[in-house]
């Protein structure tokens, strides 16, 4: 003792801080033997280099051994952890199984939520990109487009944008050097490519010169057309590539990837003149980079300024429209956002669910360990030893759980994928990236915490004495952790009614959405776009004429019972115009849209639309083209008191002066341009000499898809160079305009079922637990008489308790809950109690059969070994 | 070849130990002294291989102390258990035949 009162103090003040480096356990051991001898060692030395040299080689020493000794109580605890976990493998199968559907649930969505929101746009400084939009003040979402004048003088003022580019973007038939198809492209304006800040591979890009209103006939391509039409021909600028009926001058090949917008493939000027173009046609859409600093609200600001000043100096056109910055990314995917974050909820609440579940098997497990860790406790491991030990434990299930649960997201995401029947942008890519990977990680680990903690404190404090004594049946199986593992299955059963619930409103809505009435018959219908060479068949009678044999041929078709033409498909056409009723001029701000749709006679009878007043139009009708069709509501709406027909309308701004159009007939209410929420009201016109619809619709009395081949094989016996693209069924296309739904329902459902699955299994779980722990009790009663039935029911009640108590919270919440879904929701109001009356049923049967299935078990316990139990 | 069982430091501490039961700081300077003053354990090199080789059951902690004159009751003492004697014998065995495997191939020059 003396000899170290007699060292010197001030060196070890010098020495003993570094011991902080070692693990607890290894300081508290050795951290008096280490300061002995440090202290010996330097009495030892005369000299200041000798004793610089001691206490150099010390302090290295510990810098050099700490992190080895964490290295081996790290190993130690999880070589431990693998023995324990591979004793009961049954149940450490169990938890990793749990955690793997729970964190590998979590990890898809992300992903999905990484693809659509997160992964950086595939451009230079993406986040300076914004999209330009015009929209009435009366809804915001009435446009997402821009007039080409607009534009044009946006572009000449702007002060913050670096530059402005416009596109439309179509499919387009491509002939000639191999075979005919039909090809997403664009026309763009010449910013469009410095928006995007992306060089071309070959050549140049579309500049301002080509873009002129009688600009040379150019096209940029693809790296992919380039590959596939021209295998990577090296001289290929100047060739003449034959789009639709031009024959435009390759001039530049964009690098691999680029496809902006969606999947455009080439790339055409607009070649428009600001002069000639009306303001109020918007069917431009604009992206414009904000210069560096410039924010998206200050953009904003400006092009809302700029389109006051331009509607003040045109004020015929004025119709209060104002003009707003989006960022790309929301611009293009801000859609899905709602959608995403919902399902982001709701699979939280499955991992949550999924945490408890694991929580209550290492609660049910620690009370086996209990002996073992009172052994532990006896032989002088310390409290923080054995909490380290049981996380250390628990962190293995959470990782191994984790890089299971990835694995399954990574196979999950194909078929995610085939949910979505569109085509997506082709820069959206779901692959697992390492923003995925270290959201895994992340989840895993906090999962770990999640389900950890309260088992490995629990069985860290448990009594020593106690537990010894209590023969192994003791600690966990104490009344505060029976309240844990109680509370722990209530909340797995109140999550499960939530997540239940939220998917019993969507399939709701979906089913709602799905068998609405759409005013026609949608099944058995065939649509296809159809293109022809317009210079052999131009607007008029050799339109008319192809159009006629089209019909006849196809109307011969084993099959088919009704054929037409219209100017789009139902469902899958936006075309919009604003029109003036005779006698009620309006101003330009006040004019609401219609679904302009131009149609061949047999339309109406193609698609089941019943006439309701008037007649129908006939093949007489191309030449004497000023007369019109109006929907039931139309009708309503524009003459609320005197019959339609006879009365007149006209398309465009007032100023346009477009002709008159006399209503002959009235149809029922079709739904054609929104199938979820109302639609605009509809004006069909008959086909002339003015349009040519170039949708072919057909009835057929079998599976409409059947047709195809036959249908392909006689339009190019007609003519070989008609293009026939966008082959669906009416179904088809609701299916895919519904996709959103149909995807949320699906991955709402699956969430639910697996939550409504685990927070079964925890239930059965907890009571054969407790019908174990009473095994003995169980005994005693039957052996004093009691039937196997009250013996059951006291088993039965005990679950139902926990089910109930779990239900009524789940049901409280879900009912506060659901009001965030209803901009989800289709006619189904959050509050919807046949939703909440199904959902309260299927929790009632699953929870009697997760608490009835013990009960077998209790009841078939013979009072003799159950009274030797002990 | 088979690879070395102990590693160096390890395989003094053992040595150190052969003779009489040590507490830290006399092993310390007995591997010193013994090479010369080649090799200079630091305390933390010393006990995180006394750990080891506590837990490897080679050597084991006294609890009563062999040396009543010179006793500090704060020291804890190791002694070589027989496990720990033969593994330090097996070693030496090992470095022995490796010695004159390089003696025979001539690498190193016999002894006269």
């Amino acid at each position: 003792m003396s000899r170290f009162h007699t060292s010197p103090a001030g060196i070890l003040r010098l020495y003993q801080p570094f011991l902080w480096l070692y693990p607890a356990e290894f300081r508290d051991e050795y951290r008096r033997e280490l300061c002995l001898a440090f202290v010996d060692r330097w009495r030892e030395e005369r000299s200041i280099a000798g004793l610089l040299f001691v206490w150099f080689h010390a302090v290295f020493g510990i810098l050099y051994q700490a992190p080895m000794e964490h290295y081996h109580m790290i190993v130690h605890d999880l070589r431990y952890a693998f023995r324990i976990l591979r004793k009961d493998l049954s149940m450490t199968a169990a938890a990793i199984l749990i955690l793997a559907l729970g964190i590998g649930s979590t990890t898809l969505v992300f992903s999905l939520a990484n693809g659509l929101l997160l992964r950086p746009l595939p451009y230079p400084q993406p986040e300076r990109i914004i999209a330009v939009t015009e929209s009435s003040p009366k809804d915001p979402n009435e446009t997402s487009q821009i007039s080409f004048p607009n534009y044009y003088d946006i572009r000449a003022r702007t002060r913050l944008l670096d530059d402005i580019g416009v596109y439309a973007s179509a499919q387009w038939p491509i002939r000639g050097e191999g075979s005919a198809e039909r090809v997403p492209g664009a026309r763009v304006s010449d910013g469009i490519f410095r928006v995007m800040g992306l060089d071309p591979l070959l050549g140049r890009t579309i500049s301002r010169e080509d873009d002129l209103p009688n600009g040379p006939k150019v096209v940029v391509i693809s790296e992919e057309l380039w590959q596939r039409r021209y295998g990577r021909d090296p001289h290929i600028l100047g060739k003449t590539i034959q789009i639709d009926e031009d024959r435009s001058t390759i001039i530049g090949v964009m690098p691999a990837g680029f496809h902006f917008p969606d999947r455009a493939e080439f790339w055409i000027p607009l070649h428009m003149d600001p002069a000639k173009a009306p303001r109020t046609d918007y069917f431009l859409r604009a992206v414009a980079r904000l210069k560096p600093g410039v924010s998206v609200e200050q953009a904003t600001g400006e092009l809302q300024s700029l389109l006051e000043q331009i509607h003040r100096e045109n004020p015929a056109v004025n119709n209060n429209w104002t003009a707003h910055a989006i960022p790309i990314r929301d611009f293009v995917a801000g859609t899905y956002r709602k959608a995403v974050i919902t399902l982001l909820v709701a699979v939280a609440l499955l991992l949550l669910i999924a945490c408890a579940n694991v929580c209550n098997l290492l609660l049910v497990k620690a009370s086996a360990r209990v002996r073992e860790i009172a052994v532990r406790t006896a032989l002088g491991a310390t409290r923080r030893r054995l909490l380290r030990q049981l996380i250390t434990e628990s962190l293995l299930l959470g990782l191994a759980g984790g890089a299971l649960g990835v694995l399954l997201a990574y196979a999950g995401i194909p078929a995610l994928l085939s949910l979505i029947p569109v085509n997506l942008p082709l820069w959206m890519n779901f692959s697992p990236d390492s923003r995925v990977l270290g959201f895994a990680v992340a989840v895993s680990l906090l999962t770990t915490l999640a389900f950890g903690i309260i088992p490995a404190f629990g069985s860290a404090h448990a009594d020593l004495t106690d537990s010894l004594k209590e023969g192994g049946h003791g600690g966990t199986s104490g009344a505060r952790s029976k309240f844990v593992r109680h509370s722990l299955v209530i909340g797995e059963v109140a999550l499960s009614v939530i997540l239940l619930a939220g998917a019993g409103l969507m399939i709701r809505s979906f089913l709602a959405l799905r068998t609405q009435d759409l005013g026609f018959h949608p099944e058995n219908v065939l649509s296809t776009s159809l293109d022809w060479p317009e210079t052999r068949y131009h607007d008029g009678p050799p339109a008319r004429a192809l159009l006629a044999r089209l019909t006849a041929e196809v109307s011969s078709l084993p099959g088919v019972i009704s054929t037409s033409f219209s100017s789009g498909a139902p469902l899958d056409d936006g075309w919009g115009r604003i029109f003036t009723i005779e006698g009620h001029p309006r101003d330009l701000k006040d004019m609401t849209f219609i679904n302009h749709i131009v149609v061949t006679p047999n339309y109406f009878h193609t698609l089941d639309v019943p006439l309701l007043q008037g007649r129908d139009f006939t093949e007489v009708d191309f030449d004497t083209p000023h007369i019109v069709i109006v929907s039931e509501t139309f009708a309503k709406k524009n003459w609320p008191n005197e019959s339609p027909l006879g009365e007149r309308l006209r398309f465009g701004p007032p100023k346009n002066n477009e002709p008159w159009h006399t209503v002959v007939g009235v149809v029922a209410d079709a739904k054609h341009g929104a199938y979820k929420g109302e639609d605009r009201p509809s004006v069909y016109l008959p086909y002339s000499t003015d349009i040519t619809p170039n949708v072919l619709l057909v009835r057929t009395t079998g599976d409409p898809l059947q047709l195809q081949q036959s249908l392909r094989s006689r339009i190019a016996a007609i003519d070989p160079d008609i293009v026939v693209s966008r082959v669906f069924s009416l179904e088809q296309i609701i299916a895919r305009v519904s996709w959103q739904d149909r995807f949320l329902t699906v991955l709402f459902s699956a969430f639910a079922a697996l939550a409504l699955l685990l927070a079964a299994v925890g239930l059965y779980a907890t009571i054969s637990y407790s019908v174990s722990l009473g095994t003995h009790e169980i005994g005693i009663r039957m052996a004093l008489g009691a039937s196997v039935s009250r013996v059951r029911a006291m088993i039965l009640r005990e679950g139902m308790t926990l089910a109930g108590a779990g239900l009524l919270i789940g049901l409280v919440v879900a009912f506060a809950l659901a009001r965030l879904l209803k901009t989800q929701l289709y006619e189904i109001s959050p509050n919807d109690p046949a939703t909440y009356i199904a959902v309260l049923i299927v929790l009632i049967v699953v929870a009697a059969l997760a608490a009835f299935l013990p009960t077998r078990r209790a009841t078939r316990v013979d009072p003799v070994v159950a009274l030797r139990h002990e | 070849m088979r690879p070395f069982l102990l590693s160096r430091d390890t395989f003094h501490i053992l040595v150190a130990l052969a003779d009489r039961d040590r507490h830290g700081y006399s092993i310390m300077q007995e591997v010193s002294e013994r090479t010369g003053g080649e090799i200079r354990l630091s305390p933390s090199t010393l006990y995180s291989a006394v750990k080891r080789l506590l837990e490897q059951g080679f050597i084991e902690e006294l609890e009563e102390r062999p040396d009543p004159e010179h006793d500090d009751e704060r020291r804890r003492y190791y002694r070589l258990t027989k496990a720990g004697k033969r593994a330090a014998m097996e070693e030496a065995r090992h470095l022995e035949k490796l010695l004159s495997d390089a003696r025979a191939s001539g690498l190193v020059r016999k002894r006269a």
